[in-house]
């Protein structure tokens, strides 16, 4: 596709749309709009830096600056919160940057029919902040919680860690409006209905636009679950001798059949020891616990009573010991950031160094954890002690299934990265040690990505061989929707679908 | 630009490895705290914005003139420090805090030292050179009337200790000062005032103009030292932040003068009984968390524990770390160049205070009270907003005057 470059009548006509005040051609708006969390080669910043930024108010505005971006072919990349760990957020081919965030209201709260309407710039803790007092909550709980933002979750499909209980942003969203790419405004849920969770009619389309990552579409309204607030929670974390009897222990739990269970986290040794480096990030443990399981019920006090006594049993008849009120209790409530900071990187001679965190994730199934753990440590050490700049900060394994603990998991190896050293052979190094990594995930019949998305250099290249018969549908979708291919070009090798 | 080039490069320098600390985390957890964001819900403002800003300009992708005109949006409330994963979590061990309103302050001063200069700012700035005090109020401001509101009180000239007044108290909410002297006589504590005070330079700073806030200073210190003074009280937390912080930068370990907050001392004059809260106020009130002197220096017991000493008094406390995402919008010259987004947070921050039901708010920062009162007096049924040390006053049967304009 060729990239007209942006003239000042597109600027003017940007501006006629959405007010001058809300089009922006200054460099930091367009280079804080660049990159996301995930690694990043800084060293090609200027790369993939969007030509102009826009923030639109209402959907209507969303639709014509697709019109005009059709009628130009330049290139469009929605954004929300930039705090995926993926490059969807990232403008491949730089043009539009449409960024939804000023679009952050609270449009109706249905306590008859347990549904919450929002403008898609909201963020979850911002949205519960405004429920509590309803004594409801909308539980999508991601690690990036206090910042991330509904339209991201619902772009990437993102995973809630206390899925077991009440299920992912695509269990927690009913209905949505969203902006096609040639700009038509429609809705979509399971079925007509705006607050309906259920229903036959016609194609599951609700699906289709959750984890496009903003190549189908702008998602520009949503209507969420909401959930009674749990009266309880119980929280604990459990400490055992060696991975082994951690992960059977991780079986026995999520094969139990406890409803109130929220979440089961399991953290390998490689992670407890990263998790060492210091006193402060993790409360400290004697040896003998060499890998932990952190736990978490949720719901009315008469269940989570039950269930936690129950679980309590579990552990210990697996070898498990509860590690005290503290870590449970504290550890638990600050999950969402006290597992990942740069100043925990280290060289190989052991030098602190600050490190960018990548999560590199995939979905499999419970009887391969192990393999795969191995081959990914062992892939891991290869490039730390090749290229000096990677760092293992280890593994966990988070229960994936909405509502069905037992079956699959999130994997994700946390490999630290010394961002400043990055240049062209480091990156292209980093690539390679990715794909690697996901190619074990799909030899052990999993898949590339459990919630941050296949749009990365490394994953990219592999959603073909994953998706094999459908892959062909994809593009066939993509080319019948989005016919100029404006809609987040260069991802998910999308871009197959205009070769011919 | 020459000149420019060589400032620039010394400000990369020293701030790259803390913007490094951020960018290569990139949680933006900050971002939902901060104020200014909440509002504009531009990624511009936020403290991840800042710090890579000073990444692009490492590597000559930007320079100052094209970042000076965010750095303008920031209020200096410090939540962004406090909600980094990287302060939070490992900070102890590493000996490390994000810092993001040192870097906003220092980028500020390279704007100005560059010759970027904004209009209402500089405005500020000559006004306050001129006149030794900020122009809070269009009245007449000179050094003749800086102690005006202390008329009738006796308070002598020097001592051990002197009392700081604020220029936003000495000229627009004098009940504080007053309010705050008379119960610290009653309480026998012994303090006078400066000979000739001039403004404390903390604004001048924080817009960018460090050369004529170290000219305020060390005019002050002068003062302080000529009536051999060997202790501060602060009533504003304002300057407290600019006597705790940039004085002894300025001046290194000459600086030796103890300097102690206002609610830091009450509290201890409640508990030590030399001074008895009797009379009861009828108020249902909730406080405010003034964002210097909670997310700054991490002081929110004290003005606690004294409204829990106020008899009659029903106090809804929201907690402190709640109160990390709250503020007035009145700091870090943000309301000055920024008037109308200012005006948006204040508004922000009395809706949750009307929530509570509560028919009264209560501050202990000055500078916040007069955006707040505005706010307030929009609500029905009206929040009235009062300073911590007014109440304290009243309850303890003092009739301080003084005027709220």
């Amino acid at each position: 596709m060729r990239v007209l470059p942006l003239g000042d009548s597109v600027i003017d006509e940007l501006r006629a749309i959405v007010g001058s005040e809300y089009v922006l051609i200054d460099k930091p708006s367009r280079y804080n709009r660049t990159r996301v969390p995930a690694p990043f080669p800084v060293h090609r910043w200027s790369d993939y830096v969007p030509d102009v930024v826009v923030l639109p108010g209402t959907a209507e505005e969303v639709s014509e600056i697709l019109k005009l971006a059709n009628r130009f072919k330049i290139p469009i990349v929605p954004r929300a919160g930039g705090t995926g760990l993926a490059d969807g957020a990232v403008p491949l081919r730089k043009g539009i940057l449409v960024d939804i965030k000023r679009m952050n209201k609270i449009l109706e709260i249905d306590l008859e029919d347990r549904a919450v309407t929002v403008q898609p710039g909201i963020n979850m803790l911002k949205l519960n902040e405004e429920l509590k007092k309803y004594g409801v909550f909308y539980p999508d709980d991601p690690a990036s919680y206090p910042c991330s933002i509904v339209a991201g979750r619902i772009g990437t499909s993102g995973f809630s860690l206390i899925s077991s209980r009440y299920g992912h942003t695509r269990d927690l969203v009913m209905s949505m409006q969203v902006v096609l790419p040639t700009g038509e405004i429609i809705e979509v849920g399971d079925g007509g209905g705006r607050k309906l969770r259920k229903s036959s009619t016609g194609f599951q389309l609700k699906h289709l636009f959750m984890g496009h990552q903003g190549t189908l579409g702008i998602c520009t309204e949503a209507t969420l679950e909401l959930v009674p607030r749990p009266e309880a929670e119980f929280a604990a974390f459990f400490g055992y001798r060696d991975f082994e009897a951690a992960y059977k222990s991780t079986g026995a739990m999520t094969k139990s059949g406890l409803a109130t269970l929220a979440a089961v986290v399991l953290f390998d040794e490689k992670k407890i020891q990263y998790l060492r480096r210091d006193d402060e990030a993790y409360i400290p443990q004697p040896k003998t616990v060499n890998s932990v399981i952190a736990t978490a019920l949720y719901g009315v006090e008469d269940e989570v009573r039950a269930a936690g006594k129950r679980l309590l049993r579990i552990a210990k008849d697996t070898g498990g010991k509860y590690l005290g009120d503290e870590v449970s209790q504290g550890d638990w409530a600050s999950r969402h950031d006290r597992y990942a900071t740069p100043l925990h990187g280290r060289l190989l001679n052991g030098q602190v160094v600050p490190m960018c965190w990548h999560c590199e994730d995939s979905a499999i199934n419970y009887s391969v954890i192990p393999k795969v753990k191995k081959e990914w440590h062992a892939i891991a050490e290869r490039y730390i002690k090749k290229y000096e700049i990677f760092d293992d900060w280890g593994c966990f394994f988070y229960t994936n299934a909405a509502y069905k603990p037992w079956g699959d998991y999130l994997a994700e190896i946390d490999i630290g990265i010394w961002e400043q050293r990055l240049n062209e052979e480091t990156w292209r190094a980093w690539v390679e040690c990715k794909r690697e990594v996901t190619k074990v995930a799909l030899k052990y019949g999993g898949s590339i990505t459990a919630c941050h998305g296949s749009t990365r250099e490394g994953d990219a290249e592999l959603v073909p061989v994953e998706m094999k018969g459908g892959f062909e549908v994809m593009k066939r979708i993509k080319l019948a929707l989005d016919p100029n291919n404006i809609m987040n070009p260069g991802k998910n090798m999308l871009d197959k679908a205009y070769e011919d | 630009m020459a000149g420019n080039d060589g400032l620039q490069r010394a400000f990369v320098k020293k701030w790259r490895d803390n913007a490094y600390g951020c960018f290569t985390s990139g949680h933006k957890f900050c971002r939902e705290v901060c104020p200014v964001m909440q509002v504009t819900r531009n990624e511009n403002h936020t403290p991840t914005a800042f710090h890579a800003n000073i990444v692009a300009m490492e590597q000559g992708a930007m320079s100052i003139e094209e970042v000076a005109r965010d750095y303008v949006n920031c209020t200096m409330c410090g939540a962004c420090e406090l909600r980094c994963p990287n302060t939070l979590f490992t900070g102890d061990f590493y000996r490390h805090r994000t810092q993001t309103v040192k870097v906003v302050k220092a980028m500020r001063a390279l704007a100005v030292q560059s010759g970027i200069e904004q209009p209402n700012w500089k405005r500020w700035v000559e006004a306050t050179v001129d006149k030794k005090s900020e122009p809070v109020l269009d009245i007449p401001i000179n050094q003749d009337n800086v102690a005006a509101w202390a008329k009738g009180l006796d308070l002598p000239i020097g001592g051990d200790t002197v009392l700081f007044c604020d220029c936003e108290a000495a000229f627009y909410r004098t009940s504080v000062p007053r309010a705050t002297a008379m119960l610290l006589k009653k309480a026998g504590v012994k303090f006078g005032l400066m000979r000739e005070q001039w403004c404390c330079g903390g604004p001048a700073a924080e817009m960018g103009y460090t050369d004529h806030a170290r000219g305020f200073a060390e005019h002050n210190l002068a003062d302080w030292r000529a009536v051999g003074v060997k202790r501060i009280i602060t009533l504003d937390p304002h300057d407290y932040i600019t006597f705790t912080e940039d004085y002894p930068e300025y001046f290194g370990e000459d600086f030796d003068i103890e300097v102690v907050h206002i609610t830091e001392l009450v509290a201890e004059l409640v508990r030590n009984k030399k001074l008895k809260l009797k009379k009861p106020i009828k108020r249902v009130a909730t406080y405010h968390d003034p964002c210097r002197l909670n997310k700054r220096k991490g002081i929110f017991e004290s003005p606690r524990e004294i409204l829990r000493s106020i008899p009659g008094l029903t106090f809804k406390d929201v907690d402190h770390v709640t109160q990390w995402s709250y503020c007035s919008g009145a700091g870090g010259g943000f309301a000055v160049e920024r008037p109308h987004i200012a005006e948006e947070i204040s508004r922000r921050r009395l809706a949750k205070a009307a929530e509570l039901e509560v028919d009264t708010l209560v501050s202990a920062c000055v500078w916040s009270e007069r955006p707040l009162s505005v706010r307030g007096k929009e609500l029905k049924p009206k929040v009235e907003v009062r300073d911590l040390m007014e109440l304290v006053a009243e309850s303890a049967g003092l009739d301080y005057g003084g005027v709220r304009r």
